[in-house]
């Protein structure tokens, strides 16, 4: 079968995850029952399955240009998704991540697949270099995840009259925890990312640095991850300020990839 | 039938349940009296600070003779009680049972003793040998429902009672409460209770005395912790994660400078203030230092408050469920009944003549009509012959007490 449709099966079966995750929440019963999550699990084979046949047709690792790119991102986001939950129980990180995955999804089977061949792509370095890179995206989506959850949590407690939420987000300490975490993982990832992509740079340029915007993007996001965790550490920064920065070194590392997707040329380095 | 006479809070006001309740030493006496006057063949009573119920089965309806039992074995004249009572019989009756076994019909929806009283109550029907199998079907239908609904929805879940709701709270903030420290301001009821149920919960206590330090070091002692004197408030406070303030002082106890020392030292992580003293203990302000959450009374009510809606909101996903158990035992009901077994009992038996005959007649070849009707004929009088006296004696035994255990053996011994 053409990956196409394999990555339309996928959509479907997150989509019935998403919705059902929504109307949970609304009818407060347990967000994710039973069939949540075997829908996931179908989503995920077809999707992985889209992946491997996806790498055939392009001939090279298939995570260039807007299908393949928001395709292994929301496959890597679904992956540690489940994996996080397997682990920890909280429910509450799928009201982030079944409509991300949807969405990311949607964007993969609307846009056309971009067929460059192309030198660059062929060897190790893209796989290498986007396999990290996703990971660590996915890592630091559950961080940003649990840094809203937190502060949704905090204000469920400051208001004294608590709603829905408070239900169904776990106790602060919890999220604080798990945020964590997910900082150091996704900052190990995106690390490696970043020092493979300046690699692949001088392999293709002969400079590691060569002033793009995205570079920029990449190093404000990784420096902010870097005061975040030393805050954490040596000042004892948790909860709420932890929470922010959590929060927002996800939304610039989306810009990073965003550019990285969107901006036609610009496929090497993307961290 | 399966009938149920009571009242409760619902329909009456306290002086009248308490007058009408069974005392626990009268259960035995009670039952005998009330199947001997009221034609009972099965019965149990429950009898609970809000509620005072006869749960019965006989053959035909008798929620009058009943109503007047309870009337009678108080007392009381039964018009006086009238507009208290609910007679319910049949389905509805089964209903009632099933609800009030789940927490369904209780004053604070949802709560868990219910259950126990109701077990109580049928163990005393039972060793006062007033159980038969009905009630005893009903008795284990019912817990199983009530058991589904309590796991499979959140109608139990949510504290509602203020000290809980304290202890929720603090889980909410901090998750595990193992290796917490709780500081107890003032040694009051309820604040023994939160922090009994903290420690339970693996957390540590301290208790801060006010004017003699005597009560405090027994209750520190009953806790498992260690009692200090109320100067030593600040350098307590810094190394605990939640306080519990319950004094009888007439001012403030705890003020906004003490948070903040004890915040800086630390590090701001969060601390959970409850105030439960009236006149309250902690100025409000203090609520505002950096990661503290301050709760007075009227906030733990709030909440409270909020964990019984959401716990209305469960009843109908639990009323669900006891639909679908009271169908159950319904349907096991019906099969108890003369008629549907005499109506199995007969196409039972013609299902094995026609088989017969069917077998017969390819042995024999084509049959002439006459030795088609003779063959017929024969075949449908021994199977009346034979059906004719367990029929007219079960018809008659539709009246009896005892008919459903008669129905279930017939049922066994003819595999239907």
């Amino acid at each position: 079968m053409d990956s196409r449709v394999y990555l339309f099966l996928a959509l479907i079966f997150y989509a019935v995850g998403a919705v059902h995750v929504l109307v949970h929440v609304l009818t407060r019963r347990r967000l994710l029952t039973t069939l949540t999550v075997t829908s996931t699990l179908l989503g995920f084979a077809f999707h992985t399955a889209a992946l491997s046949q996806r790498w055939t047709e392009a001939g090279h690792f298939p995570a260039v240009g807007l299908r393949d790119g928001a395709s292994f991102l929301a496959w890597a986001t679904v992956l540690v998704f489940l994996l996080v939950y397997v682990t920890t129980k909280v429910d509450a990180l799928g009201l982030f991540a079944y409509p991300f995955a949807f969405v990311l999804v949607f964007v993969a089977n609307l846009s056309p697949p971009s067929d460059r061949p192309d030198s660059v792509l062929q060897g190790l370095y893209l796989p290498v270099h986007t396999v990290l890179a996703v990971f660590g995206y996915g890592a630091l989506f559950v961080a940003f995840t649990m840094g809203v959850l937190y502060l949704v949590q905090e204000r469920e407690l400051r208001s004294r009259s608590p709603q829905r939420f408070y239900y169904v987000i776990p106790s602060l300490e919890r999220c604080d925890t798990i945020g964590g975490r997910s900082v150091i993982l996704g900052f190990g990832f995106l690390t490696l990312a970043i020092l493979t992509g300046f690699h692949w740079n001088m392999s293709l340029n002969g400079r590691y640095w060569t002033g793009d915007p995205k570079e920029w993007a990449a190093l404000a996001a990784w420096a902010i991850y870097v005061v975040l965790i030393a805050a954490r550490f040596r000042a004892g920064w948790g909860g709420r300020r932890a929470a922010w920065l959590g929060i927002a070194g996800f939304l610039i590392v989306v810009f990073t990839f965003a550019w990285a997707t969107l901006v036609p040329g610009v496929v090497v380095a993307a961290p | 039938m399966i009938v149920v006479v009571g009242l409760s809070h619902q329909t009456a006001p306290l002086e009248v349940r308490e007058a009408l309740a069974f005392p626990q030493e009268t259960m035995a006496e009670a039952l005998a009296r009330l199947r001997e006057e009221s034609g009972l063949a099965e019965a149990m009573i429950l009898s609970t600070c809000n509620r005072v119920e006869i749960y019965g089965r006989a053959p035909e309806s008798v929620a009058e003779p009943v109503a007047e039992f309870l009337a009678r074995f108080h007392d009381r004249r039964l018009d006086e009680l009238e507009s208290h009572l609910y007679r319910l019989e049949g389905e509805r009756a089964v209903r009632h049972a099933f609800r009030v076994a789940a927490s369904l019909d209780s004053m604070v929806l949802g709560e868990p003793q219910i259950l126990g009283q109701v077990k109580k109550a049928y163990e005393a029907a039972e060793e006062a040998g007033a159980l038969g199998s009905v009630l005893n079907t009903l008795r284990n239908r019912s817990f199983a429902a009530a058991k589904r609904a309590r796991t499979e929805t959140a109608i139990g879940r949510n504290a509602v009672s203020v000290s809980h709701v304290a202890v929720e709270l603090a889980r909410k903030i901090f998750g595990d409460l193992r290796d917490r420290s709780v500081l107890l301001v003032g040694a009051g009821k309820m604040s023994e209770v939160a922090a009994r149920q903290m420690v339970r919960d693996g957390a540590r206590a301290a208790v801060l005395g006010g004017r003699t330090l005597e009560r405090a070091e027994q209750l520190a002692a009953a806790l498992g912790g260690r009692a200090a004197p109320l100067e030593a408030l600040r350098s307590e406070m810094a190394r605990v994660d939640v306080v519990i303030s319950g004094t009888g002082a007439p001012g403030l106890v705890v003020h906004r400078e003490d948070v903040e020392a004890a915040q800086a030292a630390r590090r701001h992580r969060p601390l959970f203030l409850i105030d439960i003293a009236v006149p309250r203990d902690i100025e409000p302000e203090a609520g505002k230092v950096k990661s503290v959450f301050l709760y007075d009374l009227d906030d733990l009510r709030s909440v409270a408050e909020a964990n019984l809606r959401e716990r209305r909101k469960e009843a109908a996903s639990a009323e669900a469920i006891l639909d679908q158990e009271i169908r159950g035992f319904l349907e096991w009901r019906e099969s108890l009944d003369v008629v549907p077994l005499l109506v199995e009992l007969r196409s039972r038996a013609d299902e094995i003549r026609r088989a017969e005959i069917d077998k017969a007649r390819r042995r024999l070849g084509p049959l002439t009509p006459e030795q088609e009707k003779a063959v017929e004929a024969m075949t449908s009088g021994i199977v009346n012959k034979i059906l004719h006296p367990p029929t007219v004696e079960l018809k008659k035994m539709a009246s009896n007490r005892h008919h459903t255990e008669y129905v279930g053996l017939i049922r066994k011994l003819f595999g239907l």
